[in-house]
């Protein structure tokens, strides 16, 4: 019998290995690749935040909140008081090493799927802060799904984050059940930013002059 | 009016050991330790014109120090900085302490606040204060090993070996921070009944930051609550001691990471006092304009948190539509909105962009009217009114005792503005009203406020109408290298444009102290240059750390609700309370 399967070869998500037996590629029919895909798109245009915030970050974060910048365009403006609601945890702000015990329990009482935005300097490396009470970076013990250079970033960047987010999730591949397809979370490739639109940047050659405004 | 040098002198001669010369002209006496309880109940309740304020309480580490100047000798100085408004001057008195494990008589008893400041110098510094009713940790995780302040503790994290959390740590870390009520000093039972604890944050949306409280209930009344702080602790103090002059400004920006330029305020202030650097008139207006816009921003952050957790909704959302429109002259002028790192030494880092007139003109267009709009949709909101009038009172000799500052201050009725009591960089020139409230609660606390926001907007006015021309920094040979044109005819010039440019100026030895009317009280920088290129101590005395520590004596008698309503009048901001 003819093996077959749907998948896109520049998409990681869905590639599945050539030798799989009859049983599973009858897994992978079209029905369940539709269904999986819609319910990535639920996922990925209802992302609940947590409301939680470490520094001077997090006021950058509100602030995308608020009308001028509006996070609610992306479906994300449902703001959880409680990790057990949320899906998506911003790691906003500095990770003080007193505070990483509570982060991590936190970010333990979030439900899978769960999703985590290091946002600014101080989440994604420690930042100006090598100093003896702050972690060197949240991803010494977290996750971390995309990372939001800035100190702080403006909200557009924040913003960004999100969007970036929010296709990844697009493109995830998470068991619909424990007993349909394969039970791993097939996450996309991160992609640089700075790989992406450096050629982009390159080409500006003026700088606006600071003494205008 | 005799000078409190030659009263102390006469009443505690030979328990001085030597009187200090200082740059910011503080009177400076060293004190001996066994003393000093009798000193300080002197200078607050017996000497004419006392001393009400115990404004600091922090600690040097001397054993790197090298120009000491006939200073007593000394392993650990503890420092207590006094204010008194009768005579509008501080007072600083030093103890040194030459063992190796350093203890000191707790001055708890004639201060309560001295509780915290205590604890902090313990915790920082190692220093035992004997009778103190609570000596635990309170910035460092209860767990921690050293004290991070001493010279010969790690100050980077990368010194300390790469971070880990297995579960093992993890779980002892949660373990150590269990509340168990004993540990704390509180009681089980109150009068028979049994008492409720229940624990608030460290992460938790009324808490405005990583904050935790404990509060101890008889059902649905605070018998007392306990502040758990210390989350937020990143270093600034120490980092102080790395960074050079020059490039620790960027740090202070995120002290009060809401007010913006304003913390660069009283640290180049400071700096240039150890320097004898004089700056320009436009770099002083200049510095006002913008510390006013961020007064503005600060506020309106506060105003429009404080309505949401009293539970309106709209108000947030306007005022951070306005306060956008102020971090846009902010961002056109500084290049960045939050953290604008825009002061220098000797005055700021650029001229005022072609056309800044316009931008300012334009926000003060803008939001005049607005607070007229905002008094009606919240200041007379009757559920406004219901959830803050008469709630979190306070009187002024309670503030005073307590080491409150700035709004919260005047809310009280007492008119004490720093800008026009011991006015600095030109404020004496500026006409603006010093608003007071009358009762001392949350509503009177949000009426100064207010009225603040609407004369500052008549600074920035003033700012604009007067901007003087000239300068924006000064030319002292500390704060300006030499023109690079120069550096290539003859070597000195080469040599001073190299070392300033590679290692930054070196500030001669000496302390200095300075302070400014910040946007939630008073914020000093007490520094202490020893001919080198970085601060050999750096402390930051800001007023949300003594604000935290009063809220327990306000809330109590309150209900819960009341409490999100008293943390929201208080406006602070947690790298403020643990920086
Ligand atoms: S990255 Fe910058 S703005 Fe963000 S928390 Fe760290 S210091 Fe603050």
């Amino acid at each position: 019998m003819m093996k077959w399967w749907t998948s896109n070869a520049t998409n990681p998500t869905e590639v599945i290995d050539g030798n799989s037996s009859f049983e599973e590629t009858i897994q992978k029919n079209i029905l369940f690749t539709n269904m999986e895909s819609m319910v990535a798109w639920g996922r990925k245009n209802s992302i609940w935040p947590f409301n939680f915030g470490l520094s001077c970050c997090y006021v950058e974060m509100a602030t995308s909140i608020t009308s001028k910048y509006d996070i609610a365009r992306f479906g994300a403006e449902v703001i959880r008081g409680t990790p057990r609601e949320a899906d998506m945890m911003v790691i906003a702000g500095t990770v003080f090493i007193k505070m990483a015990p509570v982060i991590r329990r936190l970010y333990e009482q979030m439900m899978a799927p769960r999703w985590v935005i290091s946002m600014g300097a101080c989440a994604n490396s420690g930042g100006m802060y090598d100093i003896y009470s702050v972690v060197q970076g949240v991803d010494k013990f977290l996750p971390v799904d995309v990372y939001v250079p800035g100190c702080p970033p403006r909200p557009d960047a924040f913003l960004e984050a999100i969007l970036l987010l929010r296709d990844q999730v697009g493109k995830e591949t998470r068991p619909l059940s424990w007993t349909v397809g394969s039970q791993g979370i097939i996450k996309p490739n991160k992609v640089s930013m700075k790989d992406l639109q450096g050629p982009e940047r390159l080409k500006m050659t003026e700088i606006r002059d600071p003494d205008k405004i | 009016m005799k000078g409190i040098t030659s009263i102390l002198k006469d009443q505690f001669l030979d328990v001085i050991l030597c009187i200090q010369e200082t740059k910011d002209e503080f009177p400076t006496l060293w004190i001996q330790g066994n003393h000093i309880v009798d000193v300080l109940h002197f200078l607050k309740n017996e000497v004419d014109l006392p001393f009400k304020m115990l404004y600091d309480l922090t600690a040097i580490d001397e054993q790197a120090r090298k120009f000491r100047n006939g200073q007593p000798e000394s392993r650990f100085t503890v420092v207590y900085q006094l204010l008194s408004f009768e005579r509008n001057a501080f007072l600083r008195l030093k103890v040194p302490l030459t063992s190796e494990e350093p203890s000191l008589p707790s001055v708890t008893s004639v201060w309560p606040a001295a509780n915290w400041y205590e604890r902090e110098v313990y915790d920082l510094f190692g220093v035992k204060f004997t009778g103190h009713p609570d000596l635990r940790r309170i910035l460092m995780p209860q767990t921690w090993v050293g004290h991070p302040l001493q010279k010969c503790h790690p100050a980077r994290a990368t010194e300390m070996g790469s971070f880990q959390l297995p579960d093992s740590k993890q779980e002892r870390e949660q373990e150590a921070l269990q509340f168990k009520p004993e540990e704390w000093g509180l009681d089980k039972n109150l009068g028979g009944d049994e008492l409720m604890f229940l624990n608030l944050g460290p992460q938790h949306p009324g808490t405005h930051g990583i904050l935790r409280l404990v509060l101890q209930l008889d059902g649905e009344d605070i018998v007392n609550v306990v502040p758990d702080i210390g989350f937020h602790h990143r270093g600034a103090e120490k980092m102080g001691e790395r960074q050079s002059w020059h490039t620790y400004i960027p740090y202070t920006d995120r002290v009060d990471y809401l007010g913006g330029v304003m913390n660069n305020f009283p640290y180049v202030m400071a700096v240039e006092k150890l320097g004898d650097i004089e700056i320009p008139d436009r770099a002083k207006v200049i510095r006002i304009m913008m510390s006013e816009l961020f007064r503005i921003s600060s506020h309106l952050v506060w105003y429009g948190t404080f309505a949401q957790d009293l539970g309106m909704m709209t108000p947030v959302f306007l005022m951070f539509n306005d306060r956008e429109k102020a971090l846009e002259v902010v961002e056109a002028i500084c290049g960045a909105r939050m953290h604008p790192n825009w002061f220098r030494i000797g005055g700021v880092a650029q001229d005022l962009p072609q056309g800044w007139e316009k931008l300012i003109q334009g926000f003060i267009d803008y939001f005049s009217n607005k607070l007229k709009e905002y008094d009606k949709m919240i200041m007379q909101n009757s559920i406004f009114k219901a959830r803050t009038v008469g709630i979190g009172v306070y009187s002024t000799e309670e503030a005073i005792e307590w080491g409150i500052t700035g709004p919260g201050l005047r809310a009280t009725g007492f008119e004490w503005d720093f800008r026009k009591k011991q006015p600095y960089s030109g404020y004496e020139q500026f006409e603006f009203d010093v608003p007071t409230g009358k009762n001392g609660d949350c509503y009177d606390r949000a009426l100064v406020r207010i009225e603040e926001m609407r004369q500052s907007l008549r600074i920035i006015d003033q700012c604009l109408r007067n901007m003087p021309e000239g300068l924006y920094k000064s030319d002292h040979r500390l704060t300006t290298p030499p023109r690079k044109e120069r550096t290539m005819k003859d070597i000195e010039t080469l040599i001073h444009h190299f070392v300033h440019t590679t290692w930054g100026l070196a500030i001669p030895h000496g302390e200095a102290f300075c302070g400014v009317e910040a946007t939630k009280g008073h914020n000093g920088y007490y520094l202490i240059a020893d001919n080198s290129t970085s601060s050999y101590r750096t402390r930051i005395r800001s007023p949300s750390f003594p604000h935290m520590q009063f809220v327990p004596e306000i809330s109590k008698g309150y209900s819960i609700p009341d409490l999100m309503a008293i943390l929201g009048s208080v406006d602070y901001v947690l790298a403020d309370i643990d920086r």
